[in-house]
């Protein structure tokens, strides 16, 4: 018996000794990849920036701002049934506002995505690949967190710049940044993407023609910050018209023939799409992972699954005022009125005939229209484009234009001319900063554009911007018989002043950083 | 062929005869029959279920009902008697054949044992905090899951019910919440086998509802470092050790429990009946210009309308059937048992169903091994859709205009099409139209073999597991409840299994010296976890009646499949228990422990503990003190650890995600921190055990100081980081930290004392008080403005910060309404974010009567978010237990109050229930809003001097379509007083007299009845004050909970023996 308890126990021992390997303790994850093992190839870099141009990164923001923002906040849009969209048609917005909190929150997700991806390139990118295939996927992330940061600065003002989440681990508790810093990033990021990124590259990724185009933008919008004397910096305008003009004269691309096309699924990721979201489809994209577009939707038979027609945005009478009676293409392919006949919708079921005012931009049918079968009412297969060619031709007008009150210009007028005729209406032989701010807001109806484009002339003519939104017709109106009646306003509208131009602070946001209230500070 | 059939038939013999032999190997012997008697000292009664054995010999026997013995035994040789509940005896066997023994009555079971991490002690040498229950005690209150029983049972220990669903969860806590993560639940472990942590489940459901409370032989509550320390890094937040029942040597025995009983809701809420709401929507139409509804005209004519709380709850079946067979020899001691469990749900919609099998079995083989083996297989079948549903809030919001279903059998519904109509879909339809099943199959596996090298030395060698397979599968219908329609049918179904084994080996020496005990232990163990799991979702399905995911269109099938490691674990452990004369014991442990979730460089490290104890009582100098049984004095000091966070945290991942651009695309996932590492907390604990009076008397007192440091939390950081702790699309997980510093000091005091014992008639006292403060005393980067806030519908209503305790409430204080024109001008206004104050209007954008006034707490003259303050914290400053338990003859009654004082709760349901601007159901207190009323009727409604309050004393704002003054911002009008006394169990139960039975073959049986939760006093306005949670930070918040059923119940404890 004892020589077997020894045998036992020597077996035992060494058993106990042996029991755990040293990889016993490595347990790596076996359903996903770790950014350490990633970015080895210029394919899987490409991997990384696709998801920035879609999906999860911008599905908050698009959901829950884009448009209250920039149609319903600017007096373009009204739905009467949603509490927190009503106190941005009345401009009694609360702290506690949901389409506030979701456009801040939304937008910084997209750009704790974009330093992910920046940071994780600048760290573990393999040797292997040229410095012209990473720089220009560094530019594609670049690109897209500018486009975010200009999102905020248009809405918030002074902003805190987030560079490396990481960093917030140990030190979490931020200030705001000046509000000219927040600029100056921005065109450091969009003029590293346009230094970056090709020229001509696969449909729907940006190109430097994208990002020239919104760096003329970016400067546009800069010309007149600070600027309360009415006139804006010509040296930023000159910038414009430079990135400007390169994309209207040298870029090689048009303006697509047809202005309703522009927003027909079919023709994704067009010519004349600058940046546009890549949106993808199916069962598995969950809530807020897709575009959420087609919930706006006036009727569920034109939608898939025939569901989700849930807030059907109304246009106001003072947005139908500004078409004039030649101007149909681009009114009916904005917003459908009592009586209007769509045919592509819900095409086999013998179209659609509109009973009301709603929004027609991104309402592109159901799954059948589309020859989608697995298509749902949450994950619409429109890009839908948030910069354009058409944009640029008119932010080249504006450029040009500058700090004169009218201007003939021929270059001008060439471009701004171009958007009109596409549209089927007269060109014009002189522009004004109240042409140039109406055609944008007819052009770029229903795409997030009119609330931006105010925020840019309140930063130099504080005084216009005020008036152009407390002189507003904000009632929705009936059609009947060829003639529209306005409704009654049966909500009270708090007159704008110059504060109503820069959003409140979300609340939670706001007591989860107290340093958000003092002063802003620089960056630089 | 013939001779295989042969072999096999001799094999079958010599395997049947191995079987047999193993089942009945007792000794065969020659010698004289010894019979006796085992009596009751004090009642004389015989004491059936007494095993005599005798000393060093493998024989033994069991007292039959009368209590008569027989056993062979030979002159000089020693009996050894014990039964539970009585001081082990020994008598040696003279000439004389017959002995009769009278067993004295355990009070304090000093002699008992208590199970310390991998061993067990008698309670005397005890250094550490370790509280224990017994199976007995737990049954009282008739628990579908034995950790709802531990509530008031236990000093330290805090239980609030998570969810009142059937096997729904609960949150255990010992002294305190030390960790933010989210895990701050104790180790249990069942029988040897660690059950992983039990985070938030989901659903309501609770992890540990498998383990079935009739097979438990006791609880102990491992609360200090020095008792906990032995288990490592996962026992920071205590331990609580579940042993199961075991067989005896002796005759066989056979038991029967059972109970049927039926649940009823406790308490209704007071929703507005049809008349009321009437009143209410007709009274706001005039105001707001619209929303008048022609069918409330006359309120008078109209009916109570539908009472949505009437129709969803129940009054509800459950019943449990248990049977158990136990026995054995000296050799081979087995249990074995099987029960049925069934509760169907309050609320409509929730049903739990339990089937379990256990068996026990303990070999000594050979007298230097001893083998054994612990196996439970359980069966639980859920229905949880009351809780995936939310039956419950629907039916608080659902208007009583509404019914049920229809004159023509449709299901009733909101048919008015006004947008700003609440869509409530009907509850009932809802719980009866959905299916959501939740199927779990479980084994708990351990297996050991004890080596016995010398008297002194041993070697345990243990294999535990467990295993869990686990099935949901729901269906959700088309629908029409009014407009409220669901035209797309869906199902889901999803399969997932967990699988954790664990191997340990440890060598035990214990030995005696002249002056000295010593008890050493040094060990290994690893563990190791993995789960899987596939789901698959297809909607359009031709019929409701077909509900398998295949019948559903295929183009709309998504699935998904994970496959985990969870983390692995290695460690190396020691303890040394040494004993100086029964008066100085001292123990000493130390752990090492490698997790795999923390990166490499990090994963190691040490935690150990140390304690003294000295029992004054065997000092010379105390020998005279008659009146004290027991004195012992203990201290312990330890640093322990956790590591409670998933793997991989420390590594950025990547998910694939499908994308309009590539087809598929790569998502960063998580914002890692490489730097994460353990969790550390010291523990210092001393107690005092005391006895006085013959055991009469028992009380312990110990107080403790727990200092956690870096602590492991998901950091909630602000939106701008681009992260989220929960749901939020596109943003990454948040990183795990170890962030900050919390305390946790109290104490504990446990006091049992027989207060009348006499012949007939018995009555025992028992108290339990448990006392901690929280305070977070750092939360690292930040300073004093480092905060974690949660929020609701945009606010923060609960703040954890420095210098305070966690998750305490915060908003506004509430100072009536507008209600003259005095409060317009004396009163501070609300302001902007821009300072400026909003115009005194009765119009959209203003300020008017009827509006909430907040203080002006810094007294700057406006209101903003500066006025807001901290309203209470959620965490109880005093939990007790009180019980007596009496006995008269053959009767025993039980009566048992658990209570709970000083913490607040977040009464959320208030908000929206009691805002007359709200288009959902309203509480009656809704009736009482702000009526604004008119110096002159027909003078202006604008002009503040004209107008005023008629009901100024109200909580209830007016019927304004405005809130510019943002009336439902956090307040004190939201957080209520939580404290409460339940009567948790009544029980009252009659044994039949054993002579009586006797006749029947029947050994005992015991009638009883139990109300549980019986009643509750409280000035909580909702359903229930407890309300436990799984997230410290967001504690106490109530937003219509599932709430604890008042039980009765019957049933009956028969034992069948010989």
């Amino acid at each position: 018996m004892k020589y077997i308890n020894k045998i036992t126990l020597v077996v035992l021992i060494a058993t106990c000794c042996m029991a755990c390997k040293k990889s016993f303790l490595d347990r790596p994850s076996q359903s996903q990849i770790s950014s350490d093992n990633f970015y080895k190839s210029t394919a899987e870099l490409r991997l990384a920036t696709a998801n920035l141009y879609g999906g999860a990164p911008w599905g908050i923001w698009h959901h829950e701002a884009y448009l209250p923002f920039g149609d319903i906040l600017s007096g373009n849009a009204y739905f009467p049934w949603y509490g927190d969209w009503v106190q941005l048609y009345t401009r009694t917005i609360t702290a506690g506002n949901a389409v506030m909190q979701g456009g801040w929150k939304g937008l910084y997700n997209l750009v704790g995505q974009c330093n992910t991806v920046i940071n994780s390139i600048e760290k573990n990118a393999s040797k292997e690949i040229s410095l012209s295939d990473k720089n220009a996927a560094l530019g594609e992330a670049k690109f897209i967190r500018g486009m975010a940061y200009y999102y905020l600065a248009m809405l918030w003002g002074p902003v805190p710049i987030i560079e490396d989440n990481s960093k917030l681990i140990q030190n979490p508790l931020v200030k705001r940044n000046i509000l000219t810093d927040v600029y100056k990033f921005i065109t450091n990021d969009i003029s590293f993407a346009a230094k970056n990124l090709p020229a001509i590259v696969e449909k729907g990724r940006v190109t430097t023609w994208s990002a020239q185009g919104m760096l003329a933008k970016v400067y546009l919008t800069m010309a007149g910050l600070g600027q309360t004397s009415g006139s804006r910096n010509q040296q930023y305008l000159d910038s414009a018209i430079k990135y400007a003009g390169n994309v209207c004269n040298r870029s090689g691309l048009n303006l697509l023939n047809n202005y309703a096309n522009l927003f027909k699924a079919q023709y994704n990721d067009n010519p004349e799409s600058l940046f546009a979201l890549q949106w993808a489809t199916g069962p598995s994209i969950a809530w807020e992972e897709g575009n959420l577009l087609l919930t706006y939707s006036p009727s569920n038979d034109i939608n898939p699954q025939r569901n989700g027609a849930w807030t059907p945005l109304s246009p106001t009478y003072d947005l139908y005022l500004n078409y004039s009676a030649k101007d149909s293409v681009r009114r009916k392919a904005s917003f459908m009125m009592n009586g209007d006949y769509y045919p592509e919708l819900n095409a086999a079921g013998g179209g659609f005939t509109a009973t009301g005012q709603s929004m027609k931009k991104h309402i592109i049918g159901n799954e059948k229209d589309n020859n989608t079968p697995n298509m749902t009412f949450t994950a619409s297969i429109e890009h839908d484009a948030l910069l354009r060619l058409a944009d640029i031709y008119l932010v080249y007008a504006e450029a040009i234009l500058g700090n004169n009150s009218t201007t003939t210009n021929s270059e001008a007028l060439k471009f701004f001319n171009k958007v009109r005729e596409r549209a089927g209406i007269d060109p014009v032989a002189s522009i004004n900063m109240d042409s140039i701010l109406k055609e944008r807001r007819i052009e770029f109806a229903f795409e997030g554009q009119y609330w931006l484009d105010l925020v840019r002339l309140s930063y130099w003519n504080p005084v216009k911007a005020v008036s152009v939104i407390n002189n507003q017709q904000r009632v929705t109106f009936a059609f009947n018989n060829g003639i529209a009646t306005p409704g009654t306003a049966n909500t009270a509208i708090v007159p704008a002043t110059i504060s109503s131009f820069t959003m409140q602070l979300p609340a939670a946001e706001l007591a989860a950083d107290p340093l958000l209230a003092e002063p802003p500070v620089p960056y630089y | 062929m013939k001779s295989i059939k042969t072999i096999r038939f001799r094999l079958l013999l010599i395997l049947t005869f191995f079987i047999v032999s193993f089942l009945s190997s007792s000794a065969f012997a020659q010698n004289a029959k010894i019979s006796g008697r085992v009596i009751n000292e004090r009642t004389s009664a015989p004491a059936a279920g007494a095993t005599i054995s005798v000393k060093n010999k493998n024989r033994s026997t069991t007292s039959d009902a009368n209590g008569r013995f027989t056993i062979e035994a030979s002159a000089g040789d020693e009996l050894v008697i014990t039964m539970v509940g009585y001081v082990k005896k020994e008598v040696v066997v003279d000439k004389s054949n017959t002995i009769e023994v009278k067993l004295v009555e355990n009070v304090i079971q000093l002699d008992d044992v208590v199970v310390i991490g991998y061993g067990k002690i008698k309670r005397k040498d005890l250094t550490g905090s370790i509280s224990s229950i017994n199976g007995e005690e737990l049954r009282k209150t008739v628990p579908t899951t034995f950790d709802q029983a531990l509530q008031g049972k236990v000093a330290g220990l805090m239980v609030q019910q998570v969810s009142g669903q059937p096997g729904g969860g609960v949150s255990v806590q010992i002294r305190g919440v030390s960790s933010i993560s989210g895990s701050n639940s104790p180790l249990y472990v069942l029988d040897g086998v660690i059950i992983p942590s039990p985070g938030d489940p989901g659903s309501g459901s609770n992890p540990l509802n498998t383990i079935n409370p009739t097979e438990i032989e006791s609880i102990d509550v491992l609360k200090d470092a020095s008792a906990t320390a032995i288990y490592g890094s996962q026992a920071t937040n205590g331990v609580i050790v579940i042993t199961t029942k075991r067989g005896k040597s002796g005759a066989p025995s056979i038991t029967y429990d059972g109970y049927y009983g039926f649940q009823e809701l406790p308490k209704k809420l007071p929703t507005v009946n049809l008349q009321e709401l009437a009143t209410v929507l007709n009274e706001r139409a005039k105001i707001w210009q619209f929303d008048a509804r022609p069918e409330f005209v006359n309120p008078k004519y109209l009916g109570m309308g539908t009472d949505w709380q009437a129709e969803l709850f129940r009054r509800a079946p459950m019943q449990n059937h248990s049977i158990t067979v136990s026995g054995g020899d000296a050799r081979t001691q087995y249990l074995f048992s099987t029960t049925y469990f069934n509760q169907e749900g309050i609320a409509l919609g929730s049903d739990f169903k339990r089937y379990s099998v256990r068996l026990n079995l303990d070999n000594k083989t050979t007298n230097w091994l001893k083998i054994g083996t612990s196996i439970q297989l359980a069966y639980v079948d859920e229905n949880v859709n009351a809780t995936t549903s939310s039956v419950i809030s629907n039916s608080l919001s659902l208007t009583p205009d509404i019914p049920v279903k229809n004159p023509d059998g449709t299901w009733g519904g909101i048919t008015n099409t006004a947008g700003w109509i609440t869509s409530v879909p009907n509850p009932v339809g809802l719980a009866t139209l959905n299916t959501q099943t939740r199927d779990r199959y479980q084994v708990f596996g351990n297996v050991y073999a004890d080596v016995q090298f010398t008297k002194d030395l041993s070697l345990r060698n243990e294999v535990s597991g467990n295993f869990d397979f686990h099935k949901e599968a729901s269906f959700r219908p088309t629908y029409n409840f009014g407009r409220v329609v669901n035209n797309i049918n869906s199902a889901s179904s999803s399969m997932a299994q967990s699988l954790y084994t664990v191997a340990r080996n440890f060598l035990t020496y214990n030995h005696s010296f002249s002056k000295y005990n010593l008890n050493v232990l040094a060990g290994h163990e690893s563990q190791l976890s993995s789960f899987e799991n596939t789901s698959a979702r297809r909607t359009n399905f031709p019929s409701n009646s077909v509900q398998s995911v295949s019948s559903g269109d295929a183009n709309t099938a998504s699935n998904s499949a994970t496959k985990g490691s969870g983390p692995a674990l290695e460690s190396y452990f020691g303890r040394v228990n040494v004993g100086f004369q029964d008066r100085y014991l001292l123990t000493g442990n130390v752990r090492a422990d490698g997790s795999s979730n923390f990166a490499p460089g990090r994963r190691w490290v040490t935690t150990y503990s140390g304690a003294l104890a000295w029992k004054i009582n065997n000092e010379k100098f105390f020998k005279d003190i008659k009146f004290v049984n027991e004195l012992k004095l203990r201290v312990g000091y330890g640093v322990t650890n956790n590591q409670g966070i998933p793997g991989n945290s420390f590594v950025t991942l990547l998910n694939s995600v499908t994308n309009g651009l590539s087809g598929n695309a790569q998502f960063q996932s998580n914002l890692a921190n490489p730097f994460v590492s353990w969790e550390k907390t010291k523990y210092s604990n001393a107690g005092i055990d005391v006895s006085l009076l013959n055991w009469r008397i028992n009380f312990s007192f110990d107080v403790y100081d727990r200092q956690t440091d870096g602590l492991l939390l998901k950091l909630p950081l602000p939106f701008y980081s681009g992260t989220t702790t929960s749901w939020s699309p596109g943003a990454l997980q948040a990183p795990y930290v170890n962030v900050g510093a919390v305390s946790n000091k109290g104490f504990d005091f446990r006091i049992n004392s027989t207060n009348i014992r006499n012949k007939n008639f018995t009555w025992k006292t028992d108290l339990t008080v448990s006392h901690n403060i929280n305070k977070v005393v750092s939360l690292g980067a930040g300073g004093d403005a480092a905060n974690l806030s949660q929020t609701y519908n945009g606010y923060v209503f609960a703040k954890t910060v420095p210098g305070r305790s966690m998750g305490e409430f915060y908003g506004y204080v509430f100072d009536g309404v507008f209600a003259t024109p005095e409060d317009f001008i004396t009163h501070a206004l609300p302001v902007n974010q821009s300072g400026v104050a909003y115009p005194i209007s009765p119009s959209g954008g203003g300020i008017w009567y009827g509006d909430r006034k907040y203080k002006d707490l810094n007294g700057d003259g406006v209101i903003d978010t500066k006025d807001q303050t901290f309203l209470g914290s959620p965490l109880p400053k005093v939990q007790l237990g009180f019980g007596n338990s009496f006995s008269y003859k053959n009767f025993d009654l039980n009566v048992f109050f658990s209570s709970s004082f000083g913490n607040k709760v977040f009464n959320r349901l208030v908000i929206t229930q009691t805002n007359p601007q709200s288009n959902a159901n309203y509480f009656r207190s809704v009736m009482d809003f702000a009526r604004v009323s008119y110096v002159d009727p027909s003078g202006s409604t604008s002009n503040i001097y004209n107008a005023f309050v008629s009901n100024p004393n109200t909580k209830i704002v007016g019927l304004r379509n405005d809130n510019t003054n943002e009336n439902n911002r956090p307040s004190d009008l939201y957080i209520e007083n939580a404290s409460f006394v339940r009567c948790k169990n009544i029980t009252l139960g009659y044994r039949i007299p054993e002579s009586f039975l006797s006749r029947f073959h029947l050994h005992a049986l015991r009638f009883y009845a139990t109300v549980s939760n019986a009643f509750i006093i409280t000035n909580y306005s909702g359903m229930d004050p407890e309300i436990g949670s799984w997230n410290p930070l967001q504690a106490g918040w109530d937003g219509g909970y599932y709430p604890q059923p008042r039980t009765f119940t019957f049933g009956l404890n028969l034992n069948l023996t010989k």
